[in-house]
């Protein structure tokens, strides 16, 4: 059974009455990883909210169907919400910093998760905290524990921000723009980290990118999103090496004729 | 014989004051781009590659080194004497964000005729040149009278790199000029810039993805904690990198094929940099 | 961009109203019927035909009286108003570009004009410069020029590091250009909500100076004069304080449309610096102490 399953999900927008996400279908099995490549206002950031159950006001999903663990969250209510987020499903975005109180020090914020979903004692959330640190590969994570946001670098607000997204051991992480604003060498390490984790955890991924280079390096399944409508999906070798849509062949020939990719291929070929 | 470089910096040092001692935002660096070439200048943050930038024109004062533009000492130029040069506008420079670096309140006509009318010409002259290059960057005539705020980002986006072209510049930096557009507009500008580079007019990208500019730079300088460790043509940085940063920079680029793989050999490279330094590199 | 105001609704009747004002500050005294000075046989009388709004506790036609008053009145907002443009804003904006010796100096005098208590000020500068409308506005003026000096830097400080001025100084821009082309229409609409403010609080300020002795002498009319003479015969004439009222309200009113008009049509930059409630309190604070 899937962990996460999303049937023609469809997102209404009450202000501008119209469709802004027009059927997406997907299915994640425990350890498995699909992406989601789109621009800013694909939907592919709605979409990710309707699965956490935090859409924006006068936003609903208004048709379809989206299971978490086998449950339909149609009639959640707000607490049963909360027991899912974090604890089943949870999240990373693009800014950390937003998501983080700048005047609480970062371990703290970590400890009171595990604290809350998990119920441990303060001395043992604590432990918890800096073994999450740790496994991020956090240099000394007992330091970090004690700093405050701004003491830290973006990519190490992530990693905090990773830390505290899978606290409470979910089974699925959403990953929306996680590394969009990292450097490259920043982007790929945290890129690495997820990897690990659905390898050492079984971890299932959404991961959410303007750029299907980043999608293609985590993901098994792809969908290519474009104004809210599904244009391409499937498995990510056959949408790299036939994409059928203009749309995708648009993202691939970026790549191509003037990514890495160009000076590698041709080198090669030499 | 290799013509006269357009823009030349020689062991530029720059450091910043702080509180605490100095702080060395560049270290000797030397770069030299010649007329009509594309160079990649590739940095995360806090490389130096942005004071790199602003103290090619001016806006950053060098702490010692040289910088020569278009054959012209600017090292110990006063306030009047770097006016005065950029009024020539033989250095251009487009921002990363469009939206911010075009005055809300002015119409793309006004922002496009400015570094013109700064120049001193007659408004009509400066109109009509503002037409023309309108032209060259494929935006409409329509456009003219519109505020940036009702532009979309990558009509935005045209309109700076068309106000970086109208005095004719022999350089133009680029400092990210893509990264804030979406997938077709990214193509279309890269598609516009290539094009200036075949007009002849040298191009200076910064960048902190080397995958990014190993496509359309000739040649690629990458910098590192201030100082350039690697600067070569565009394919042997790419291919036969010999700095363990440029390998990681390579190797973490993100790539649609093969990228996977690199995970080890990416790990192995954080630690030897990591090692070799022994100054915190936890990003 | 007075074009652009018009085109807006609220620009169209804000500059209704002030040009209307402006027309009653020019011909107000020439159109009233009576002699503002003259006392009448009739004391606190009801509006009638021969006194439209009544006459007040000197039989003197309260009619007339605000006509004649007008021209002082918006004269005096308009003295405040330029005193504190001159006083306040230009140094406000030269602060930031005239090298720190000049921002430092400006700054304490800033701060020493807020520490001034305003009453002590008031009383020096009639001493000085004798007692009269013009010297109790330039009081005013001096008193709020810190506020304005404070909105003009804070403005000028956000544009003067804005990527669009950067570029601008790129292409070999001069101060004097950066100023005119990018700071200065960044810079004018929380000066005019100030401005805006300011009007309303001096027309206040004026009458309770009037209590004093300050200021406007007593048989002279003005509307803050008007109404505080109404005041005082509340129990007599309830609805008497009602028309100066009105009329204050109604320059203020369309000098703060106008202001909200000048920001709607300067876009967003403007909007984000507007910072109407500290204006307020400051202003209120000087009030409160006269």
């Amino acid at each position: 059974m899937a962990l996460l399953s999303l049937h023609d999900v469809r997102i209404h927008d009450g202000v501008g009455d119209r469709d802004v996400v027009k059927g997406v279908s997907f299915a994640l099995e425990a350890g498995q990883a699909v992406g989601i490549v789109g621009e800013s206002g694909s939907g592919k950031t709605l979409t990710c909210r309707a699965v956490l159950g935090i859409l924006p006001p006068h936003f609903t999903v208004s048709g379809g169907a989206i299971s978490v663990d086998g449950r339909d969250v149609a009639g959640l209510t707000g607490r049963q919400w909360t027991a899912l987020r974090g604890a089943t499903v949870s999240a990373v975005f693009q800014d950390p910093a937003s998501y983080l109180n700048p005047s609480l020090k970062v371990g703290g914020q970590i400890a009171e998760v595990v604290r809350v979903k998990k119920g441990l004692s303060r001395r043992d959330a604590r432990r918890r905290a800096v073994e999450l640190l740790d496994a991020l590969r956090l240099r000394d994570p007992a330091q970090v524990y004690q700093q405050y946001p701004h003491e830290l670098s973006g990519g190490m607000l992530q990693r905090v921000l990773i830390a505290t997204a899978i606290a409470a051991d979910p089974q699925v992480l959403i990953a929306d723009e996680a590394t969009t604003a990292l450097d490259v060498t920043v982007q790929a390490e945290i890129l690495d980290l997820l990897a690990e984790l659905r390898e050492s955890t079984g971890l299932a991924l959404v991961v959410v990118s303007h750029d299907l280079a980043v999608v293609a390096q985590l993901c098994d399944e792809v969908l290519v999103l474009r104004d809210g409508e599904t244009v391409e999906q499937g498995p990510v070798e056959r949408i790299l090496y036939e994409p059928r849509h203009a749309y995708t062949r648009l993202l691939i020939a970026e790549h191509e004729q003037y990514g890495l990719d160009r000076v590698r291929e041709l080198a090669h070929v030499a | 014989m290799s013509p006269e470089p357009v823009l030349a910096v020689t062991d530029l040092d720059v450091h910043y004051r702080r509180r605490q001692g100095r702080l060395h935002a560049l270290r000797g660096v030397s770069l030299s781009v010649a007329p009509g070439e594309t160079v990649g200048v590739i940095g995360e943050t806090g490389s130096g590659k942005s004071t790199l930038a602003r103290a090619v024109v001016g806006l950053v004062r060098p702490s010692a080194g040289r910088i020569t533009v278009a054959g012209a000492e600017v090292t110990a130029f006063r306030a009047r004497q770097w006016r005065a040069l950029r009024r020539r506008g033989i250095v251009q420079y487009v921002f990363q964000d469009p939206l911010r670096s075009l005055d809300p309140d002015l119409t793309v006509e006004e922002s496009l005729a400015e570094p013109l009318l700064i120049q001193g010409r007659p408004r009509r002259e400066a109109v009509e040149r503002v037409r023309a290059y309108l032209a060259r960057v494929r935006l409409d005539e329509e456009l003219l009278s519109r505020l940036p705020g009702e532009l979309s980002g990558g009509q935005r986006q045209r309109v700076t790199i068309a106000r970086a072209l109208v005095t004719e510049p022999r350089v133009v930096i680029l400092d990210e000029p893509v990264s804030a557009l979406d997938a077709a507009n990214r193509v279309k500008a890269l598609e516009l810039l290539t094009s200036l580079r075949d007009a002849g007019t040298a191009l200076v990208f910064i960048s902190h993805d080397l995958g990014s500019v190993a496509g359309v730079a000739d040649r690629i300088a990458v910098l590192y904690r201030g100082e350039i460790v690697e600067d070569g043509p565009a394919r042997a940085v790419v291919n036969t990198p010999r700095h363990a940063y440029t390998r990681l920079l390579v190797g973490s680029a993100p790539t649609l094929r093969s990228a996977r793989a690199d995970r080890a050999s990416r790990r192995r490279l954080r630690a030897l940099l990591r090692t070799e330094e022994g100054i915190r590199h936890d990003v | 961009m007075l074009r652009r105001i018009a085109r807006l609704t609220t620009g169209r009747i804000a500059l209704g109203i002030l040009a209307t004002v402006g027309l009653l500050a020019v011909f107000g005294p020439v159109l009233a019927p009576y002699d503002p000075l003259e006392s009448g046989a009739d004391i606190l009388a009801s509006p009638s035909w021969a006194h439209l709004l009544g006459t007040d506790y000197l039989g003197r036609d309260v009619l007339s009286r605000l006509l004649d008053g007008s021209r002082v009145s918006i004269l005096g907002a308009v003295q405040v108003a330029l005193i504190a443009l001159v006083v306040g804003v230009v140094p406000g904006i030269l602060s930031v570009y005239l090298g720190r010796p000049f921002e430092w100096l400006t700054l304490r005098l800033a701060d020493t004009l807020v520490a001034l208590p305003f009453l002590v000020f008031a009383v020096a500068v009639t001493a000085l410069l004798g007692n009269g409308i013009p010297q109790a506005m330039f009081v005013v003026g001096i008193m709020v020029s810190p506020l304005f000096y404070r909105v003009a830097r804070a403005a000028t400080l956000s544009v003067a590091r804005s990527q669009y001025v950067e570029a601008a100084i790129i292409a070999g821009a001069s101060v004097g250009w950066v100023i005119r082309r990018h700071v200065w229409v960044k810079v004018l609409p929380p000066i005019a909500v100030a401005l805006a403010n300011t009007t309303g609080v001096g027309f206040v300020v004026v009458s309770s100076l009037t209590f004093l002795g300050i200021g406007v002498q007593p048989p002279a009319p003005t509307w803050g004069g008007v109404l505080a003479a109404d005041l005082g015969y509340l129990s007599f004439q309830p609805w008497a304080p009602l028309v100066p009222t009105a009329l204050i309200m109604a320059t203020v009113w369309a000098c703060n449309l106008l202001a909200d008009a000048i920001r709607d049509v300067t876009g967003e930059a403007g909007r984000a610096l507007l910072n109407t409630r500290t204006v307020r309190a400051g202003l209120s604070g000087a009030g409160r102490e006269a």
